[in-house]
């Protein structure tokens, strides 16, 4: 009933605007906003609950911590948060145009119209595949699916606002055998059918369990992971395995029989093992179905056949067709309180429950009264993810300042991350540091422009997947094993430090910042870092560093002037702000 | 880890970890700057242990090498010499290492039960037959993060002539991914652009610091600082890259080494560990030899032999073996079985490696096969063991586990422990 659907008209005006406000040629500022920002998307909650979610967010949060309001950081500024907001609802970097309007908007109410812009932003979808790719796929190298087509099942999915349950189900529930609708299998083709990679892929991602420990042990030392528990839930893919059919087309197949089997390594150890146990499928002690009966001979649509391993069983009953339904349900509320909780810790670089994955009662969350809210309301809202992000960035938690007021000795002091009360620092993706670069040098704006009249986010995605390629190879780390946080290696600096390819988008040529900035009156330094700052920081400079700017072209002739703006837009889009996220 | 550098500087002492994101790398520039003759290297690597690891692709022949069966069934035609260890002898394709058997030990009793190259090749390098869903860090990689001195400019693993697998430092992080040097070649982007000056490198590093310093005033900046600090650590090895310039190298060296492409990887791994790079692993390869076992050993070996004795010879002379942990291995060894095309197939059960430098007792031997080599009869260890040896003969501790996310790793396998009658 609360089914949030964006209005047809916001959906127009935010492509509208995304069109004209990328052309930095055709566009004057003024348009890059939307006339009106309708409230549609909070209607339907205001009329059923006294206060929106992202007052309750912020009430739950002070009120959890005395006091918060003396350690709690100011808001962001108007730059700090149109930078964060738009990195973090669609992936890119606003565009200068954007921001200078965006900055002189005088309307109290429009940090929610900026917000329901991005979010009927044509990149959201894509931002939203790259973000739930690397939690569900871990860069795993893509084997039996092809990426873009696991890519385009997951942006499909969120452009039509699926519930996140429904996308898990689809995806836990597809074997590969429909060619048409390959990619939700990716999720299991891609890790070989292989029982216990799945089991423990389905109790981290899903339902913030850590069971790797207990496929030999309950957790040494976490009492609510139990052996059982990770048995409980291999025993629904454990008859499963990975088929090839004749084309060498891999899809799952399952047998009729088959049962797991456990021993605690410590009590075989210790001679206190009472011998193998077994156990029924189940989540968390939770049986949710009962397993049907066939006679000898009578348990198969399809029998396997021991001569012909071209044939692909097919049992009267799957255990597998019921693990979908028992993980991605409502009657299963870790699964949404995972889900909230992952897509908390996004956003706050923390889960209330931290990590994401111990979610135990050792373990307690943060704010427990907040995560069942949240709990609640994103299955009352049909796990509608754009729903949830909309009401935590409203929310004046996610719009703290990044920084804190210094003292006379030019330190701070830090709240404890726990009381979310500033706002924290976060790498970018590599696709968001890529695409950042691009926008940022000016590179997108090129593109567009070349692009004319076929421009869309998938021609101009196309235009700079190169790129992000690229960042992700060096950023993205290894598959299976995707980098968390800030890992900087040599090999990453001297890439951005001394490839032709990178520095190459620095040049002064039609579309580049450089050229912009080279075309800026030389005897007004503070222009030029204006335009520089607003461009790349999303804010404006400070007196200091227009100076430092002012400094930094001060000798430089007509001839050198090329290069040094080239340097400059480097250290700047090399800096530690211009690569995290706060 | 600590170390006392060679110019004697405190400011060098006050080093915090790289971890903790302090931008230390400008300190460490100078540090490492003024390390340039040998002199200094030595000081260096008098407290900094390093490791060299020889690896023999494809699973070089035991019996041709390290335990020799002259005159059995299973001997093949080669006959046995002595060494510069009295009543220890290998076989006669090895004469040149024969002369520095005192800085080697001999482990002939492994049995690592693995006959599949890549299997194999993971429990020597792993120290742990591989576990699906779950990477041990690579000895690499696990050896850069243990020894290498906090802020160092230089990578921790190198790779000359092989690849650069970036899944080898699994938890340990990036940092302690290997850098390859596929054909000798020094690593990527280490020049300055075409048309860039030192002097405008050098400006706009400096703006980038500044503007990086800005945005850290009252935040917390712990990333942010490795961010910058790896921009440091990146002007701090172009200003090093001499390391990667091999083009220096003497003929009176090419005289000793030979000048075929493992010679100069010799050289250059030489040059490495001159440098104070912790880790480094040169590639031979072509030791499978199926068929045609003895022929393919006499090319190989040869081409082995001459470089390789030379370069245990050159760190023993310049003070550097006593610290650098030299280690000479491969996937498995070879049947002692002559198959019918006189060749030797796979064989994990009874089979030898040599190791040598710091912390290992020069001239040892440990373990023992049966007459004809088709078991071990005394002393028998397998992967786990020969990595607590590694990890003890560098100092290291290697019952305290690797930490990931608040979970212990073994560093090597609990059920087995070091190789004490090989060890200092």
């Amino acid at each position: 009933m609360n089914r949030r659907i964006i209005p047809l008209a916001l959906l127009i005006l935010g492509t509208a605007a995304w069109l004209s406000g990328w052309n930095v040629r055709q566009a004057p500022a003024q348009e890059t906003q939307p006339p009106v920002a309708a409230p549609e998307f909070g209607d339907a909650a205001i009329a059923e609950t006294p206060t929106p979610l992202h007052v309750e967010i912020d009430r739950l949060i002070r009120e959890r911590t005395p006091n918060y309001d003396s350690m709690a950081a100011p808001l962001a500024t108007d730059g700090e948060f149109l930078r964060r907001v738009s990195l973090d609802l669609t992936g890119l970097l606003p565009s200068v145009a954007e921001t200078r309007a965006f900055l002189a908007d005088t309307d109290p109410a429009k940090r929610e119209k900026v917000v329901n812009r991005l979010l009927a932003h044509p990149s959201y979808p894509r931002h939203m595949q790259r973000t739930f790719d690397v939690v569900l796929m871990r860069r795993l190298a893509a084997k039996h699916v092809a990426a873009p087509a696991w890519e385009t099942f997951l942006r499909t999915s969120f452009a039509e606002d699926k519930g996140y349950d429904q996308i898990v189900r689809e995806i836990l529930a597809a074997d590969g055998t429909d060619p048409k609708a390959r990619g939700p299998a990716r999720f299991l083709l891609d890790r070989e059918g292989d029982s216990h990679e799945i089991t423990r892929d389905v109790a981290r991602i899903f339902l913030g369990a850590n069971l790797d420990c207990a496929q030999c042990h309950d957790h040494p030392s976490v009492d609510g992971f139990k052996q059982a528990h990770y048995y409980g839930i291999q025993a629904f893919v454990v008859r499963s395995f990975l088929f090839t059919d004749e084309k060498k087309v891999a899809m799952m197949a399952e047998k009729a029989d088959g049962e797991v089997t456990f021993e605690s390594v410590f009590e075989i150890r210790d001679k206190k093992s009472s011998g193998p146990k077994s156990l029924p499928p189940q989540i968390f002690e939770k049986v949710s179905f009962t397993e049907p009966k066939f006679d000898k001979g009578k348990e198969y649509v399809v029998a396997p056949d021991p001569k012909k391993k071209e044939v692909r069983p097919i049992p009267k009953f799957s255990r597998r067709a019921h693990l979908a339904e028992a993980v991605a349900s409502r009657d299963n509320r870790r699964f949404a309180r995972t889900a909230v909780n992952r897509v908390w810790s996004i956003l706050f670089a923390r889960g209330l429950v931290h990590p994401v994955d111990m979610d135990h009662a050792a373990n307690p969350p943060s704010h427990p009264e907040l995560l069942d809210l949240l709990t609640d309301e994103f299955m009352r809202n049909r796990f509608d993810v754009r729903w949830l992000l909309r009401e935590i960035v409203l929310s004046s938690t996610y719009q703290r300042s990044s920084q804190r007021p210094v003292g006379a000795d030019g330190k701070a002091e830090f709240p404890p991350e726990t009381a979310f009360a500033q706002a924290p620092v976060r790498a970018l993706s590599p696709a968001q540091f890529a695409w950042s670069y691009c926008q940022a040098t000016g590179e997108a704006d090129v593109q567009r422009n070349a692009l004319g009249n076929k421009l869309s986010e998938e021609t101009l995605f196309q235009r700079l997947a190169g790129y992000e390629s690229q960042f992700t190879n060096r950023f993205g780390g290894q598959p299976g094993k995707p980098v968390e946080g800030l890992e900087a290696t040599i090999d990453q600096a001297l890439w951005l430090s001394n490839d032709a390819g990178v520095l190459s988008l620095l040049n002064v040529r039609p579309g580049s910042l450089s050229d912009r900035l080279v075309k800026l009156p030389a005897d007004n330094p503070a222009a030029i870092a204006e335009e520089l700052y607003l461009t790349t920081l999303v804010r404006p400079p400070t007196p200091q560093e227009v100076a430092e700017v002012a400094e930094y072209l001060k000798d430089t002739t007509p001839e050198t002037r090329p290069n040094a703006i080239k340097d400059l837009v480097w250290a700047v889009t090399m800096s530690s702000e211009f690569r995290v996220l706060h | 880890m600590t170390y006392s550098p060679a110019c004697g500087s405190a400011a060098h002492l006050s080093r915090r970890s790289f971890l903790q994101g302090v931008t230390t790398g400008a300190l460490g520039a100078i540090g490492f700057a003024g390390l340039t003759h040998a002199r200094a290297a030595e000081q260096l690597t008098r407290a900094q242990k390093q490791v060299v690891v020889f690896w023999l692709s494809g699973g070089v022949s035991q019996l041709e090498t390290w335990d020799p069966k002259p005159g059995t069934d299973n001997g093949g035609p080669f006959q046995t010499i002595e060494t510069s260890v009295p009543g220890t002898h290998i076989c006669e394709l090895l004469p040149y290492t024969a002369k520095q058997m005192h800085h080697l030990a001999l482990v002939r009793g492994i049995n690592t039960k693995e006959g599949d190259h890549g299997k194999g090749a993971y429990i020597m390098q792993h120290g742990y037959k591989k576990t699906p869903g779950f990477e041990y860090p690579h000895l690499g990689s696990a050896f850069s993060s243990l020894l290498t001195p906090a802020g160092s400019p230089l990578p921790g693993y190198i790779h000359v002539a092989g690849g650069a697998n970036a899944k080898d430092a699994s938890f340990l992080g990036p940092r302690h991914a290997p850098v390859a040097l596929a054909n000798g070649k020094a690593p990527d982007h280490l020049d300055r652009a075409a048309g860039m000056t030192a002097e405008a490198d050098a400006k706009r590093r400096a703006m980038r610091a500044k503007v990086s310093q800005q945005f850290s005033t009252g935040r917390k900046a712990t990333e942010t600082e490795a961010y910058s600090a790896s921009y440091d650590q990146a002007a701090s090895l172009m200003a090093r890259k001499d390391i990667f310039d091999f083009s220096t190298i003497s003929e009176a060296d090419f005289a000793r080494y030979g000048k075929h492409d493992f010679a100069r990887h010799c050289l250059m791994a030489r040059k490495l560990v001159e440098n104070g790079v912790t880790f480094t692993k040169v590639n031979h390869r072509e030791y499978d030899t199926h068929s045609e076992n003895f022929n393919f050993h006499i090319e190989q070996l040869g081409e082995f032999d001459q470089p390789f004795a030379a370069f245990v010879e050159d760190l023993a002379d310049r003070g550097l073996l006593a610290n650098t942990l030299v280690i000479v291995m491969c996937e498995f060894g070879r049947t002692p079985r002559i198959n019918q095309r006189v060749g030797r197939d796979h064989w994990g059960t009874a089979w030898s490696i040599a190791v040598g430098g710091a912390g290992i007792k020069g001239g040892a031997v440990v373990g023992k096969t049966n007459e004809n080599g088709t078991k071990v009869i005394d002393r028998e260890v397998d992967g786990g063991h020969l990595f607590h040896t590694y990890y003890k003969a560098v100092g290291i501790d290697s019952t305290q586990p690797f930490w990931d996310n608040d979970r212990p790793y073994h560093k090597a396998d609990p059920q087995a422990s070091a190789i004490d009658e090989i060890l200092a």
